[in-house]
């Protein structure tokens, strides 16, 4: 009987095509690039400090969640979906709070809260191993219904204009404060995720969590560590939105889980864990608003807007899966 | 702490836990009856089944969705498009062809769901996230975001009356519908393979069963059952509108999730499906009736999900034991004549 | 596996025995108190809290009992909960319509009960006519009149404004807007609409899309005109967000009489508002229900009292709310 063995190729050094290479890490930057050159053509509003100011101040609410959802993608936790929730949390409790114990010590309550849920969530995904969206879906339902039920489902007020104006304006009368707050947050997240061991461990966990298990990576917790730290970020967020508005209703945070989760993905952060980075994700953040951007000014309605949205994640997965295969990783 | 654990390893609590559909259901409808006088009048009831009917087709569809592994968010952006087109094209095309319009648009829709999870190999989630901000967003499109009118308030209204006093045409269509899904996936041999590309794709595929397909079609049915939504309330209301069904699917999940069906795959039941709808049923009602606010269902229904699929996880984690109904009896029994021999029966 | 569908069976089974045994109990309360069902527009709202809370406070001076659900701004729930209250048995049924004619199937099974049926606050269509006894609230076509004349004045007929609107098919939306146009359009006034932006008369959701039209069309904008005040303070928030000055806010035109819609005409950074008090709003509903259930009749229209407040006369009237 003959035995067919397939041979397999002996190079050692195999040659890879510059796009299969550096196709993935150069999309985003060229994607912007282009998207800036398009904006400027189309409306001369564009590219005026005003208009890219406040491009920045808008996606810097979501940005600060953005990092958190970072790294439950790279986790291989697959998504976030208590984030409204945990923002109405942050929302909710700095306003009623600050006239009690002071806005700042109102916005630490906040934020605290929304890391005990946070918590929850770490401990049924990380240590239960209880399916994310799942139990992240249930949670912020409970967490979001008990936000309410604790104000009476009224919308809550604040009393602070003082915080408002500076959360509102700009330093040196350039720099707004809260993009500043966003872009320490996110340099903060990059340092985490990049330098550190806790970093180098999320990585290890997302794209390879049974031989991880097998070294001394304590998996559990840092899957429930990507958790922990959205729900406490998307509670942050929540607070700065809430002094920012000195309003806050319950459905404060509506619609924010899936804004970000279409930046990561745009960013090129893939669900399946283990690659990726805060700047990539940013970089995708950035491009869904330039984009959106140059679509109001254009006059486009706020809701047909999603058509370009839903397309644009669709197109960035299939490119990424696309320039994945063509580079060898699978 | 051995006891406590004995006890969680006992037969009658992990019985307890493999019938918690049946279970839950049951002490909703016994809670829901102390707490809410009225509540089990056969009006009341057929009310509850028809507040769900909407829901209940998109979790047909998402039931087989799920038990291949997937997941689909889009349900509700479909639901609200083809309600949009039945409505919309009355004056053109007539009421009753508008509507199998509507049907065709739900189709038209989870073909393109099919496309991007199984031809672009794009993440489920994602995918279907991606089509769900599409869908909603042609909505508004095409609506210009104003919900607008058919053309007779009258012609709807048969759906969601009570036919002879008993259920709606709505009601009916659903639990026909979960029943022929039931008998489908457990009866024919194509129901069967489901599972098996829901718990290994690859294997299956070495199997001879084709995988691909199957999820493709999974997303065709979804993307009907959704458009079958989406026209029978666009009907009875008489209305097309933009924002209808936005929170139809996770609804729907919770109702697939709460019947017993994982979300990782392989397994699940449409008769769970229907037990998960009937409790988020009865308990919206049930709240409705004695004015509770909506933020408490919320929360409600948030823990029983929590509850489930946290004795899912118990059940998962005990492979080999025999749970079946009569081996519990049996193993009682036998504790009851035995108390110091906790007997565990071997498969 | 097969023992489920059994299993299945068996509690459905012993659940409508228990409904057997517990069925000799009709539904509803003791015949003394009248029961009200009220589908609102929202639990948390600037405009609708209040009018809950008259409505409320009316209902049980009359002693009557209250069973209040929310539509949190949803059509489709709101038919749901109509079709609830129907299904309850309720004496009277107040409803505010957020769309001018989905509701209509279920009032009409409403009227094949016999419960006297009232819509509050929101206008419906002529077709809807037929099914509800009365409406009560504003008028608000005629709010909406009262604003495009105050804008063009204070434009001098011309210029460029933007319009936030409510939510998209709201019969206040559409009545207020029509009614602006409308009115501009008689007065033969140059005033000409940039764009139309819905914010479903939420602060949060007006902040987002000013944001927008600041984006867009900048310090075009001569003039605004808000369907509401808590939209214009998003529109305000946009304004002093994207760095411009207070001062240099253009004229604002909002309804509804807000207490912070009073400070900012005295500080000269609104123009004029129409004061709507909610909770007149909320009390006469609850008294015209009641009064229907008690076999009264009321008249098919009954309006509440509306105001125009500008600098001329803010001291001198109190604020809705």
């Amino acid at each position: 009987m003959t035995i067919n063995i397939e041979t397999v190729s002996t190079d050692r050094v195999v040659k890879q095509g510059f796009l299969s290479r550096y196709g993935t890490t150069l999309a985003m930057p060229l994607g912007i690039l282009m998207l800036l050159v398009v904006g400027a053509f189309l409306s001369d509003r564009f590219l005026t400090i005003g208009n890219l100011t406040n491009v920045l101040i808008n996606m810097s609410i979501v940005g600060i969640i953005v990092v958190g959802m970072t790294f439950v993608f790279v986790s291989r936790g697959m998504a976030d979906l208590s984030v409204p929730a945990t923002v109405a949390v942050g929302g909710i409790l700095v306003l009623m709070l600050d006239d009690v114990i002071g806005t700042w010590p109102a916005a630490l309550v906040g934020v605290l809260i929304a890391a005990i849920a946070g918590v929850v969530n770490g401990l049924l995904i990380g240590y239960a191993g209880l399916n994310p969206v799942i139990t992240t879906l249930a949670s912020g339902t409970i967490v979001l219904g008990i936000a309410q039920a604790f104000v009476g489902g009224v919308i809550v007020y604040g009393q602070d204009p003082g915080a408002k104006e500076f959360l509102t304006g700009r330093l040196f009368g350039v720099v707004p404060v809260i993009v500043l707050i966003f872009l320490i947050v996110a340099l903060l997240g990059h340092l985490a995720l990049s330098r550190s061991v806790f970093g180098r461990w999320t990585y290890a966990v997302g794209s390879n969590p049974h031989a991880t298990e097998a070294s001394a990576v304590p998996v559990r917790l840092v899957k429930a560590g990507a958790f922990v730290m959205t729900a406490t970020l998307a509670g942050f967020s929540g607070v700065l939105l809430g002094i920012s508005l000195q309003a806050a209703r319950p459905a404060i945070g509506a619609g924010y889980e899936f804004d970000a989760i279409t930046a990561v993905v745009v960013g090129g952060v893939s669900l399946l864990g283990g690659s990726g980075s805060i700047p990539r994700a940013i970089g995708g953040l950035l491009f869904v608003q330039l984009l959106t951007n140059i679509l109001v000014l254009q006059g486009v309605p706020s809701e047909p807007q999603g058509m370009v949205k839903g397309a644009l994640i669709a197109g960035a997965v299939a490119l990424d899966v696309y320039l994945r295969r063509r580079g060898g990783r699978e | 702490m051995n006891a406590v654990r004995r006890a969680f390893d006992s037969d009658v609590f992990l019985g307890i836990v493999r019938y918690r559909v049946a279970i839950i259901l049951v002490a909703t409808v016994v809670i829901s009856a102390s707490l809410v006088p009225g509540i089990l009048e056969f009006r009341a009831l057929s009310l509850s089944l028809d507040r769900i009917g909407t829901t209940a087709l998109v979790a047909v569809g998402l039931t087989l969705v799920l038990i291949t592994g997937k997941l689909d968010l889009s349900g509700g952006a479909i639901l609200a498009l083809s309600g949009i087109a039945a409505i919309g094209l009355q004056e053109q095309f007539g009421q009753v062809p508008a509507a199998l319009i509507g049907l065709a648009v739900g189709v038209a829709a989870g073909v393109v769901n099919g496309i991007l999870v199984v031809v672009l190999q794009i993440n489920s989630l994602v995918a279907t996230l991606a089509s769900m901000l599409f869908f909603r967003a042609l909505c508004h499109f095409l609506t210009d975001s104003r919900p607008f009118s058919g053309l007779d308030p009258l012609f709807g209204l048969a759906v969601s009356r009570p036919i002879g006093g008993t259920f709606t045409l709505r009601t009916i269509l659903f639990v026909a519908l979960l029943v022929l899904v039931h008998l489908w996936l457990t009866r024919a041999v194509a129901g069967r393979n489901l599972f098996a590309v829901g718990s290994n794709a690859a294997s299956a595929e070495a199997s001879g069963i084709r995988s691909n397909g199957y999820v493709f079609g999974t997303f065709v049915f979804a993307g009907f059952t959704a458009g079958a939504a989406g026209v029978i309330q666009s009907l009875s209301v008489n209305t097309g509108s933009p924002v209808f069904g936005e929170s139809t699917s996770l609804l729907a999940i919770a109702a697939v999730v709460i019947g017993g069906t994982r979300l990782e795959g392989g397994r699940g039941s449409a008769l769970g499906t229907l037990g998960g709808l009937l409790v988020l049923a009865i308990l919206t009602t049930a709240m409705e009736f004695s004015n509770i606010p909506a933020y408490t269902q919320s929360i409600v229904t948030g823990v029983i999900l929590l509850l489930l699929i946290l004795l899912d996880r118990f059940v998962s984690g005990k492979k080999g034991r025999d749970l079946s109904l009569t081996a519990l009896l049996r193993s009682v029994r036998a504790n009851r004549r035995h108390p110091e021999n906790e007997r565990t029966l071997a498969p | 596996m097969r023992k489920t569908p059994v299993i299945g069976a068996v509690a459905a089974a012993a659940a409508l025995t228990l409904a057997g045994c517990a069925g000799g109990s009709t539904g509803g309360d003791a015949a003394e108190s009248l029961n009200i069902c009220y589908v609102t527009a929202a639990e948390s709202h600037a405009y609708v809290t209040p009018a809950n809370k008259a409505f409320d406070e009316a209902a049980a001076a009359a002693g009557a009992t209250v069973n209040r659900l929310s539509q949190e701004f949803d059509v489709q729930k709101g038919t749901d909960q109509l079709t609830t209250c129907v299904s309850q048995g309720a004496d009277g049924i107040v409803l505010w319509p957020l769309d001018p004619q989905a509701y209509i199937p279920g009032m009409i099974a409403a009227k094949d009960a016999g419960i006297p049926l009232i819509i509050i606050n929101s206008p419906m269509d002529a077709a809807a006519e037929e099914y509800y006894d009365s409406f009560t609230g504003p008028d608000v076509y005629e709010e909406g009149e009262l604003s495009g004349e105050a804008l063009n004045e204070v434009l001098g007929g011309t210029g460029k404004v933007v319009i936030i609107a409510g939510q998209a098919g709201n019969g206040t939306t559409i009545g207020r807007t029509d009614g602006f146009t409308d009115k501009l359009k008689e007065l033969g006034s140059s005033i000409e609409v940039l764009q139309v932006v819905n914010a479903d008369f939420d602060q949060q959701k007006a902040l987002e899309a000013s944001r927008d039209l600041i984006t867009r069309f900048g310090d075009d904008i001569d003039g605004v005109y808000a369907n509401d005040d808590t939209m214009a303070l998003g529109f305000i928030d946009a304004w002093l967000e994207s760095g411009r000055s207070a001062d240099s806010l253009p004229p604002i035109v909002g309804i509804n009489g807000q207490v912070q819609a009073f400070d900012l005409i005295r500080a000269g950074q609104y123009y004029a508002t129409i004061v709507q008090s909610p909770a007149e709003d909320g009390k006469l509903a609850a008294e015209t229900i009641i009064k229907l259930i008690k076999g009264e009749s009321v008249d098919k229209r009954l309006p509440i009292p509306l105001t125009v407040v500008t600098s001329e006369n803010v001291e001198s009237v109190d604020p809705a709310f």
